[in-house]
């Protein structure tokens, strides 16, 4: 799976190509998703190129909002707009926000789980930050 | 970053790669230039799995000269679209090893000594795909300059008397329908696709 990123409000930045993968087996007993990433910055004409590469695009969206760091910890805290057409403001798609906790690490370094568990704890009760079963998302997405 | 102008020169018959290459740095120290280490330019080229439907290369360039990025050109067979990225998109191919295979044994590079002359910049190649040797590229880049227009007929001059008369000197077939635009880099990448392309169809093996 592949994501392009482009910043709306620096338009000249690079693009970012981020590859993920699937997340790790024996994730279980895991307090977080542990998966994978490649983030690669790249010029323009990188849809063009990932089109003719054999891509589909799955879906777009754009988010604005808060970025937080707390050590090799990043935070972001966001709302999620549709993209608009032609000259209609962007939708939000719900009022709330979307708290995201996530660490670039080396592989195997998986003590910092633990870390993000505490401070995930710690925004409760206003933020429920959970670790999200990808398998069940999807058999969702199914039904 | 100014123009660059690759040219291919011709080995003569019963010479060697090396005598070239040293015949090339001897004129090229006459003329007062100084070396400044080694260059490389390389490439290596993926295929599309036949059940993708029609067969699309991915050709993937490093160039010493912009040593933080990877260039990469997507031949469809109607179009080439390029995209420069940096270091880890060699990881990325590597990821999508299951849609697009490397040739390994087309996997091509040209490297020898870079010379700075003033505003010049001379770079002497010697082609090799697979430890053969197939050729010698010179690269020239003159430096102050951006627009190819502006800069050929010097590029001309200066190519034409390092190289000799019995080398003909064409603006590249990249550069024809650019000559007003402003030169990047992968200007000089799709230079070396040109040349490199055309190596990888000569069979012919020479010794260095």
């Amino acid at each position: 799976m592949l994501r392009v990123r482009k910043a709306l409000d620096y338009r000249d930045m690079p693009f970012q190509l981020r590859y993920i993968g699937q997340p790790d087996l024996g994730d279980k007993n895991r307090p977080t998703v542990v998966r994978s990433s490649l983030d690669i910055a790249c010029s323009g004409m990188l849809i063009d190129f990932l089109n003719e590469l054999g891509c589909r695009i799955e879906f777009e969206y754009s988010v604005k909002g808060y970025m937080f760091r707390k050590g090799r910890m990043k935070i972001t805290v966001a709302k999620v707009f549709k993209i608009s057409q032609g000259s209609m403001p962007p939708e939000p798609i719900s009022q709330s926000y979307l708290v995201e906790l996530s660490v670039l690490a080396p592989q195997g370094q998986d003590m910092i789980a633990d870390d993000m568990r505490a401070f995930a704890d710690q925004l409760r009760p206003l933020v429920q930050l959970d670790k999200i079963d990808y398998k069940r998302l999807g058999h969702m997405a199914g039904t | 970053m100014g123009v660059t102008v690759l040219q291919q020169y011709p080995v003569p018959e019963n010479k060697t790669g090396t005598y070239v290459i040293e015949l090339l740095t001897k004129r090229i120290l006459a003329l007062g230039a100084s070396q400044q280490g080694q260059f490389l330019v390389d490439c290596e080229s993926y295929l599309s799995h036949p059940q993708m439907g029609t067969t699309k290369t991915v050709h993937i360039f490093h160039n010493s000269e912009q040593p933080a990025s990877v260039f990469s050109i997507l031949d469809t067979g109607t179009k080439n679209i390029h995209v420069i990225a940096d270091g880890l998109f060699d990881l990325l191919m590597m990821k999508l090893s299951q849609h697009y295979t490397s040739k390994k044994q087309t996997k091509i590079e040209s490297k020898g000594p870079r010379f700075e002359l003033g505003d010049f910049c001379i770079k002497l190649g010697s082609v090799t795909m697979n430890q053969s040797f197939k050729g010698i590229l010179v690269e020239v880049e003159y430096r102050p300059c951006v627009t190819a227009n502006a800069v050929w007929n010097l590029l001309r001059e200066f190519l034409q008397g390092l190289l000799g008369p019995s080398v003909p000197v064409q603006p590249p077939q990249h550069l024809l329908s650019r000559m007003n635009d402003i030169y990047t880099p992968i200007d000089t990448i799709y230079q070396y696709l040109e040349h490199f392309s055309a190596y990888r169809k000569i069979t012919g093996m020479r010794s260095t």
